[in-house]
């Protein structure tokens, strides 16, 4: 193959049929691959009547045309469903080796349908696609599936869910090479739903460049400026991505309790600076990644994968727990229930301050470290306060009266940037087709790290069009696929070069930018088809209405409103949101929709 | 009415680029897009000296009483905005770089610096060198595969997320100019040191 096997694997689990259908070479050639093509695919088979929780929404996993290639980081793949956390368009990435292998089974895209009558399985090894019964997996944590379904890098992987997913939390992560989630939306209550339990790859297919010269060329034009990057060649390898944690801190824009505060008076004690001192044993690469940010660590009671950054701040920061042993332990243990670590920490905070505000009868209170651990095992496993918060803390805290103390933007709860102090990251999180996310064009680049160039983090004028351009950045490269780190070393052009290699299509850096805007406008149509409209592109009222009270950014609210007129005008969108017919036909998404012609 | 913040970026580079003698007293124009408008320096205005009210802002995709007192190159920094994802454009008149463009079809660098952010920049040539929608189809559709490019005889077209980013590439592009030239003048054997240097005009 070269780019794209062709061939999509479709499994109907009800029924335990099994088909090999041809890819659309269009459909690929508008969306290339993984998130993009996951939503063309989602556009299709999930409409608005679809209960995401019920047989009839599907899981799409999905390799891009890099994926395997050996370019740097071309190890990623996608899932893409109907989120039974926001109700919006979700996809989920992630790397480690189980994507590399699923292309090398000859497949682009896995889509699971229906529901399984029991605890299943499924093999996809070059003896071909079974369908197998997983009784006694069911009730087992991730290591435990993984282990058991024989995991062994670059040879044979394993993606499953954890009790969490099992259970239907719908903050569950699926799982893939043990340590490695697709988070983010509650994919793992979906895959859950439909009694799957595993899906194990086994490949032996080549995703050989058709110009081998160019990329030869490429690869090492592309390893030559992550070499150069201070930020991939020492900070992520150093410190992993908690290398910003001092950072974020100093600037004033590290949401702390819940959004109350926007910086941590012990932010150094959870730095990355500090886990390496006191718990890293190695950092490790996924495949053909040579960034390696990926923290193995130990604590006095257990090993583990992480903290990431984001993860870090869940359980620490966003708690008021500064003890980095408990915060490791904390991801340890969500990596083996199946779930979204910043989900979780978020929902948890969010009841550690309805808690304090006596809204709740719960134990819970910003630095009970002691209480965190069990609390994710009674999430996991919807035990007693536990059952709610495995519902998200949107519908935690609305059931209890206070929606507004849930930090989310479309029900998925923010991550790791006061957007108080970095404004055009307040309207990337209330734009984001998946909820308030950092992962759909990160402005931690322009606002804070100067990448490209370092803009002003506190004005409002200009900042949607960057907002928008790094959006479809993002969506490019969640299409290709590789890991976004990559982006912080190298450009588009560079991107568009590997594509062409491997393709052997020729692609200029502004088609890939193109296609990201495609992919981005045909997520906001499945939204919009879905219900939403205007007024969900918004924040929670504290960061709109309560000034950040000290440090940096003290005194400053989110000034979404002009940002947003800007941002709707920047895409061709009407007042409402909706994209107009001119700007469909223009992206070649005009005959999804029933659009009336331009009138003057 | 310009953002006060994002005036300064605009007197700033602008000054800057007049100063390195990258443009002639008048010559030269700048814009950045905002939402579905352009902001740009008004006709005339010397770009070492701008004034707040130097700056005319106008739509992006229909024509309204802004033109007339805008830079001639609008129509060129208007198609390049709906072709491309630029957020930001400069034109000025760097003369090694000029100088360059009456010889060659394309610029490659030869030091460390532009080959790492250039590879390769394009030389493209129109009829009507100025203000033409010849010459804008040109421009924009060479900028939807490079950041930067040269008209023959005339300027450079440099894009960015923001002017500084613009005027970063026109900075390494006009001083690998010069060490072309000057390396040129030497008159010796040049020595390679770049892997791969011979896949730069594939750029």
């Amino acid at each position: 193959m070269h780019g794209w096997a062709g061939k999509i694997l479709d499994i109907d689990l009800t029924n335990h049929a099994i088909r090999t259908l041809p890819l659309d070479a269009e459909k690929a050639r508008l969306f290339l691959g993984g998130r993009g093509l996951g939503a063309r695919l989602l556009w299709d088979l999930v409409g608005p009547q679809v209960d995401p929780l019920s047989e009839s929404n599907v899981l799409i996993f999905a390799a891009g045309p890099l994926t395997a290639s050996g370019a740097q980081t071309s190890n990623r793949f996608t899932v893409s469903t109907k989120s039974p956390l926001t109700g919006t368009v979700l996809d989920a990435n992630s790397g480690g080796w189980w994507g590399m292998q699923f292309k090398r089974t000859g497949y682009d895209v896995l889509i699971v349908r229906g529901k399984a009558s029991q605890p299943t399985q499924i093999q996809i090894t070059p003896d071909g696609v079974k369908i197998e019964d997983a009784s006694l997996l069911w009730g087992k944590t991730v290591s435990e599936t993984t282990a058991a379904l024989g995991q062994d890098n670059n040879r044979r992987n394993v993606l499953c869910i954890g009790p969490a997913g099992e259970n239907l939390s719908r903050i569950s992560a699926i799982m893939n090479d043990g340590t490695r989630s697709l988070a983010r939306g509650g994919p793992g209550a979906v895959m859950g739903n439909k009694n799957l339990k595993a899906i194990t790859v086994v490949g032996s297919d080549k995703n050989a460049p058709e110009d081998r010269d160019l990329f030869r060329f490429m690869l090492y034009e592309t390893g030559k400026l992550i070499k150069a990057s201070p930020l991939t060649s020492q900070a992520l390898p150093e410190f992993g991505t908690a290398a910003v944690m001092n950072v974020v801190n100093t600037i004033g824009a590290l949401p702390t309790r819940n959004f109350q505060a926007s910086q941590f008076e012990n932010a150094e004690r959870v730095s990355g600076e500090q886990l390496t001192d006191d718990l890293l044993v190695r950092n490790q690469a996924c495949w053909a990644c040579p960034i390696a940010c990926t923290r193995v660590t130990r604590t006095e009671k257990a090993e583990g994968e992480g903290p990431e950054y984001e993860s870090t701040w869940a359980f620490g920061p966003q708690c008021g727990i500064d003890r980095l042993d408990v915060i490791a332990e904390a991801n340890y243990l969500c990596n083996d229930l199946g779930l979204d670590t910043i989900s979780a920490g978020s929902t948890i905070g969010c009841a550690m301050e309805m808690a304090e505000r006596g809204l709740i009868d719960s134990p819970l209170r910003f630095g009970r470290a002691d209480l965190l651990h069990d609390t994710l095992r009674d999430i996991a496993y919807r035990r007693g306060l536990g059952d709610e918060l495995a519902e998200g803390s949107y519908r935690f805290a609305a059931a209890h009266g206070a929606p507004e103390l849930s930090m989310s933007a479309k029900r998925l709860e923010l991550p790791a940037y006061d957007p108080r102090g970095m404004q055009g990251q307040g309207l990337l999180y209330a734009t984001s087709n998946r909820g308030g996310c950092h992962m759909r064009g990160n402005m931690l680049g322009p606002e804070v790290l100067a990448l490209p160039r370092l803009i002003d983090r506190f004005a409002t004028q200009g900042k949607a069009g960057i907002v928008a351009i790094h959006q479809h950045s993002a969506a490019a490269i969640d299409s290709l696929l590789l890991c976004k780190f990559t982006n912080l070393a190298v450009a588009e052009e560079y991107f568009a070069r590997l594509l062409t290699a491997v393709t052997g299509q020729s692609y200029k850096a502004d088609d890939l930018m193109r296609i990201g805007e495609r992919v981005w406008n045909l997520e906001r149509l499945y939204n919009l088809r879905e219900g939403f409209t205007r007024a969900d592109d918004t924040l929670p009222p504290r960061l709109l209405n309560e000034p950040s009270p000290a440090g940096p950014s003290a005194g400053f609210t989110v000034r979404l409103e002009p940002m947003l007129e800007e941002y709707y005008e920047f895409r061709g969108w009407d007042t409402n949101g909706v994209p107009t017919p001119a700007k469909l036909k223009m992206l070649e998404l005009d005959s999804l929709v029933a659009v009336k012609e331009d009138t003057p | 009415m310009i953002d006060p913040r994002l005036f300064e970026e605009f007197r700033d580079i602008g000054r800057d680029i007049y100063v390195a003698g990258l443009t002639s007293s008048h010559g030269g124009n700048m814009s950045v897009r905002a939402g579905s408008r352009v902001i740009i320096k008004r006709r005339g205005a010397q770009l070492g000296r701008l004034k707040i009210e130097d700056f005319i802002e106008t739509k992006l995709n229909a024509k309204d009483s802004g033109i007339t007192r805008a830079s001639t190159e609008l129509i060129v920094h208007r198609t390049v905005y709906q072709k491309t994802s630029a957020l930001a454009i400069i034109h000025c008149h760097p003369r090694t770089a000029i100088a360059l463009s009456l010889t060659r079809d394309e610029i490659i660098p030869i030091d460390v610096e532009g080959s790492y952010l250039l590879h390769k920049v394009p030389v493209v040539a129109a009829e009507f060198a100025s203000g033409s929608q010849e010459m804008a189809d040109i421009v924009a559709d060479t900028l939807r595969e490079y950041k930067i490019l040269m008209l023959r005889g005339h300027g450079v077209f440099s894009t960015g997320q923001t002017l500084e980013e613009a005027f970063h590439w026109i900075s390494c592009l006009e001083e690998a100019s010069d060490i072309i030239l000057e390396t040129h003048l030497l008159g010796e054997e040049r020595k390679e040191f770049r892997k791969h240097s011979e896949s730069y005009s594939k750029w």
